[in-house]
């Protein structure tokens, strides 16, 4: 089998735990606690839900916000 | 110092069991894993300095790799990453409240296992199979008010019809497909759930709740599938905890 498709497989394996550990199973509403890497202690609020990696590091970068504002 | 749910599961049929699993793993920041109980329900917890509670692929990969390791030899319900209660008592009280949902749930998943399936096709070169003709053009001289203008508004309206006919049998295909996957796993007794569509590559991403017994008949047919249908790339993953087929929503 080409090594491209064993990455691309191995990458797409990856994102399916990610996408599982981060957004299903049981859901506490209440406050989640969770610091992005290097970044400061972020508390998200009740009901936000987290799609993926890539919105945390978006709400880091303040890019979440300003999109969402406007 | 907060506690992080790992999972919720049912270990009072051997209670002995649980503390001995557990005594082989760490949680998040090496700490050790303790259990928090109300009557045949168990959280899996452990400390956690919120301050330290960082989400990178590391920790979320070892947070998957716990679960896991717990569905290998007990029913649960994962719990999402990132879920932390102030103290013993505040998760023992959620367990109260949530009782009879939890016991749902771990009946509903008993014996089974969660699978991905996932469906790509190069669309395009599909589109080009279809091989939509635009409309004809329609007779429009002599009659008033259709100069250029008039004619550019028609191009743009038979473009559009003609990207509206080809996407309707784009999804009228992915139907088709859905219907055959959904009849040939009718023998697995699986749970489905499809979403159409998913991306432009990705256009079936279907999960499925199946009794861990009927593993390698969900293999045996996903090859089938993929024998019949040439043109698409049908990728399976799992067995997983069953991660979409929980229902429960604990404020």
């Amino acid at each position: 089998m080409n090594e491209n498709v064993i990455d691309r497989s191995r990458d797409i394996t990856i994102l399916e735990v990610l996408d599982r550990v981060l957004n299903k199973g049981v859901i506490l509403t209440g406050d989640i606690v969770i610091s992005v890497a290097d970044v400061d202690l972020v508390y998200l609020g009740v009901k936000l839900m987290l799609s993926s990696v890539e919105t945390m590091e978006q709400l880091k970068s303040g890019k979440h916000l300003s999109q969402s504002n406007g | 110092m907060g506690k992080m749910i790992y999972s919720i599961l049912k270990a009072a049929e051997d209670p002995g069991h649980l503390p001995a699993v557990l005594s082989g793993m760490r949680g998040i920041s090496n700490a050790d894993f303790h259990e928090v109980s109300y009557d045949d329900i168990t959280a899996v917890v452990c400390d956690v300095q919120k301050a330290s509670l960082v989400t990178d692929r590391s920790a979320t990969m070892d947070y998957a790799g716990v679960i896991d390791s717990l569905f290998k030899d007990f029913t649960l319900l994962p719990v999402r990453f990132g879920s932390v209660m102030e103290s013993e008592g505040e998760i023992r009280n959620m367990l109260e409240r949530n009782h009879i949902e939890i016991q749902k749930n771990l009946l509903k998943v008993e014996g089974k296992v969660e699978f991905g399936l996932k469906v790509f096709c190069d669309t395009e070169k599909l589109k080009a199979g279809f091989n939509i003709k635009p409309e004809p053009e329609a007779k429009s001289a002599g009659k008033p008010g259709t100069g250029q203008n008039n004619s550019v508004y028609m191009d743009y309206v038979k473009k559009k019809l003609a990207e509206y006919r080809l996407e309707e049998t784009v999804l009228s295909y992915v139907n088709s497909v859905i219907k055959e996957i959904t009849e040939c796993l009718t023998g697995v007794e699986a749970t489905g759930k499809f979403k159409k569509m998913a991306s432009p590559a990705n256009i079936i991403d279907a999960l499925f709740l199946i009794k861990k017994e009927m593993t390698a008949e969900l293999i045996r047919v996903v090859k089938d599938l993929q024998t019949r249908y040439p043109d698409l790339n049908f990728m399976l993953t799992g067995p997983w905890p069953p991660y979409n087929f929980v229902d429960v929503t604990i404020s």
